[in-house]
């Protein structure tokens, strides 16, 4: 019954791809490629010798350096990071952008080049790292060496990300408060802050994570005491690709962790 | 009392636009700014309010210096077009920020009635409800000049005009220096004490709202405030009273102060020009014309009409009973009167012109 014009859009339609069905299929292959290996690891272990591993001092030491080398690293940074993005969300001029181009260096710089930087001004060789060692606190091969690579490396997320979080605080709110008789502290702690806190928090957690994984920098600067990511590494070196993946698990699911805190924070009502 | 809130010299350039200079005095009273968008009413709130910093000039509030002062240390307190209140907090939290206490909170929310919706969340409210909470707040910080920034712009007609009513008592009974500004005139006449005019930049007149509307010192204060027919004429007499040459007609009016020959601008309200069937159409003042268009107001009729052998067009205001009466189309005829004693000279020199504005108000009961 279709009449010759119909017949032949009909044909037609089938054939046309539509430009969104191209990217999805790109865009698929994309996300395949990043959840294949993934599930593949889980599959690698039996579940039952994955909790028996755990339990191995190498692998609890290396944990318990990881959470809390990442945790002063990340107070560390926002203690530090915040005033700065707060202050580059509320400047204008040429020094706002040099100051933003310093922040983004760690990020461009590849992490192992971060770490002989570091090993320049605090390794044992230097004044500051031979003042620390007389003093009985080496910044090298030790906790606050971890400290030190993994804040150097993860803290311009905080950064970058509370800056555009405050920037999204109207400023006409600040005047507001200001107006009403309340100094800048007052406006910032009770306005601005409460008011930026989701992206905020979303830039600690990236801090935390990016800390977590930190390893090139942390390599060089302190191989002792191991993290998560060195003892992957010594382990699969040492002892083969199989006895990596108890620890890798776990850095894989406190990632997912963190990644679910950052899809909570996306969906907060005031953003 | 002696609360003045006072500005000298005032100047802001920014990119390609300067402000000002301006001087201006505020007492206990509301003082209307009344301009177009753009026109620096604005800026010159938040200087005020110490947001903006001037390039030159001095800000003094009851002889206390305000330049250079940060906007938390000067007791003057800026309502927003939006209200801009915190959105993370209820309605009661934001009043609460700025008040001394819970029972000045409570009091302050019967005053603007939002007791009902103290527990809502600030981004919650309607535009109506968050300028009530917007103004519970700045009350509750007991402020000693207010200024508000478009405060009624954003919301509906009748809820603005419910606001505006309520607005006039309250902001009268504070006894502090009010700034309002508004680019509405009746916003402003309604407000306002007195009234003053901004157009790029600078005040062009300063003075009641009656007084103002009446006796417009610039075209632009004239045709801002709605005198729409603002026309061009050159003195042709002085002898009785000032006639003008308006298009080779004579145009007796109450002007006072001009020379003969001197180009002038004269100005008519649309409401005050009459239609008339019973004067002669070669009296002074007196003009035939066709109508060239008609437009319905809701309230009442704008109708424009060409009158014989001139460019400029004048507009008058009927009422909906008066336009359905004389039932007017395009291309009619029509005769107008522009009544001497409406006709405003901008301009007039000398002072002794007093109860220009009583007048006024007889002309229009006459009128009507």
């Amino acid at each position: 019954m279709a009449t010759r014009s119909n017949s032949t859009r009909s044909r037609t339609i089938p054939l046309a791809l539509d430009w969104l069905t191209v990217a999805l299929g790109l865009g698929g292959v994309l996300c395949l490629y990043y959840l294949a290996p993934l599930v593949s690891l889980f599959l690698s272990v039996p579940p039952g010798e994955l909790l028996a591993r755990m339990n191995n001092p190498a692998v609890v030491d290396a944990a318990t350096t990881s959470v809390l080398s990442a945790s002063i690293s990340t107070v560390v940074a926002t203690v530090f990071g915040l005033p700065l993005a707060y202050w580059l969300a509320r400047t204008d001029g040429r020094w706002t952008n040099a100051v933003l181009a310093v922040v983004v260096l760690p990020l461009v710089l590849p992490p192992t080049v971060g770490g002989i930087v570091l090993l320049t001004v605090f390794g044992p060789g230097a004044p500051i790292g031979e003042a620390a060692v007389a003093a009985g606190f080496p910044l090298t091969r030790s906790l606050a060496g971890v400290v030190l690579a993994q804040t150097f490396v993860a803290s311009p997320f905080v950064v970058v990300t509370a800056k555009a979080a405050f920037e999204g605080v109207d400023r006409t709110l600040e005047h507001a408060s200001r107006s009403l008789g309340k100094g800048r502290w007052t406006t910032a702690r009770n306005v601005t802050l409460p008011l930026a806190m989701p992206g905020i928090l979303a830039g600690v957690t990236l801090t935390f994570t990016r800390a977590m994984g930190e390893f090139g920098a942390t390599m060089i600067m302190a191989y002792y005491p191991r993290t998560m990511p060195v003892q992957i590494w010594v382990a699969f070196i040492e002892l083969g690709l199989d006895n990596a993946y108890p620890v890798a698990i776990l850095l894989l699911l406190i990632s997912v962790a963190a990644l679910a805190t950052l899809t909570t924070i996306v969906s907060n009502p005031w953003e | 009392m002696g609360m003045t809130l006072a500005f000298d010299g005032f100047v802001k350039t920014y990119e390609g636009f300067e402000l000002g200079p301006i001087d201006l005095t505020v007492k206990n009273e509301v003082l209307s700014v009344l301009g177009p968008s753009g026109c620096g009413k604005t800026t010159l709130l938040s200087t005020i309010a110490g947001i903006v910093s001037p390039d030159a000039g001095r800000v003094t509030l009851n002889g206390r210096d305000l330049t250079g002062q940060p906007p938390e240390e000067r007791g003057t307190v800026l309502v927003f077009q939006d209200g801009a209140l915190f959105p993370h907090m209820t309605a009661r939290e934001n009043v609460a920020y700025a008040a001394e206490s819970m029972k000045q909170v409570e009091e302050l929310a019967t005053t603007l009635e939002i007791e009902g919706i103290l527990d809502q969340r600030a981004d919650t409210l309607s535009g109506g409800e968050r300028q009530r909470v917007a103004l519970a707040r700045s009350l509750a910080t007991d402020p000693a000049a207010l200024l508000l920034d478009e405060p009624l712009a954003n919301l509906d007609a009748p809820i603005k005009r419910r606001l505006r009513d309520e607005l006039r008592p309250l902001l009268s009974s504070l006894s502090i220096p009010i700034v309002y500004v508004t680019h509405d005139q009746h916003e402003a006449t309604a407000i306002g004490d007195r009234l003053a005019v901004m157009e790029d930049g600078t005040v062009h007149q300063i003075d009641t709202p009656k007084e103002v509307f009446a006796h417009p010192a610039t075209p632009f204060v004239a045709s801002f405030t709605g005198s729409i027919n603002v026309f061009q004429a050159q003195v042709a007499g002085t002898d009785t009273s000032l006639v003008l040459d308006w298009n080779d007609r004579q145009i007796e009016t109450p002007g006072y102060g001009h020379e003969v020959g001197e180009d002038v601008w004269f100005c008519i309200r649309p409401e005050y020009v009459a239609t008339t069937d019973d004067s002669a159409a070669d009296e002074a003042n007196v003009l035939d014309g066709n109508v060239t268009r008609r437009v319905f107001e809701g309230d009442d009729y704008l109708v424009d009409i060409a009158p014989d052998g001139m460019d400029d067009v004048i507009r008058i205001k009927l009422s909906p009973p008066v336009y359905d009466r004389l039932g007017l189309a395009d291309q009619d005829r029509i005769r107008v009167l522009l009544a001497k004693e409406a006709i405003h000279v901008i301009g007039d020199r000398n002072g002794d012109h007093e109860s220009a504005s009583d007048e006024m108000t007889t002309v229009q009961s006459e009128v009507q």
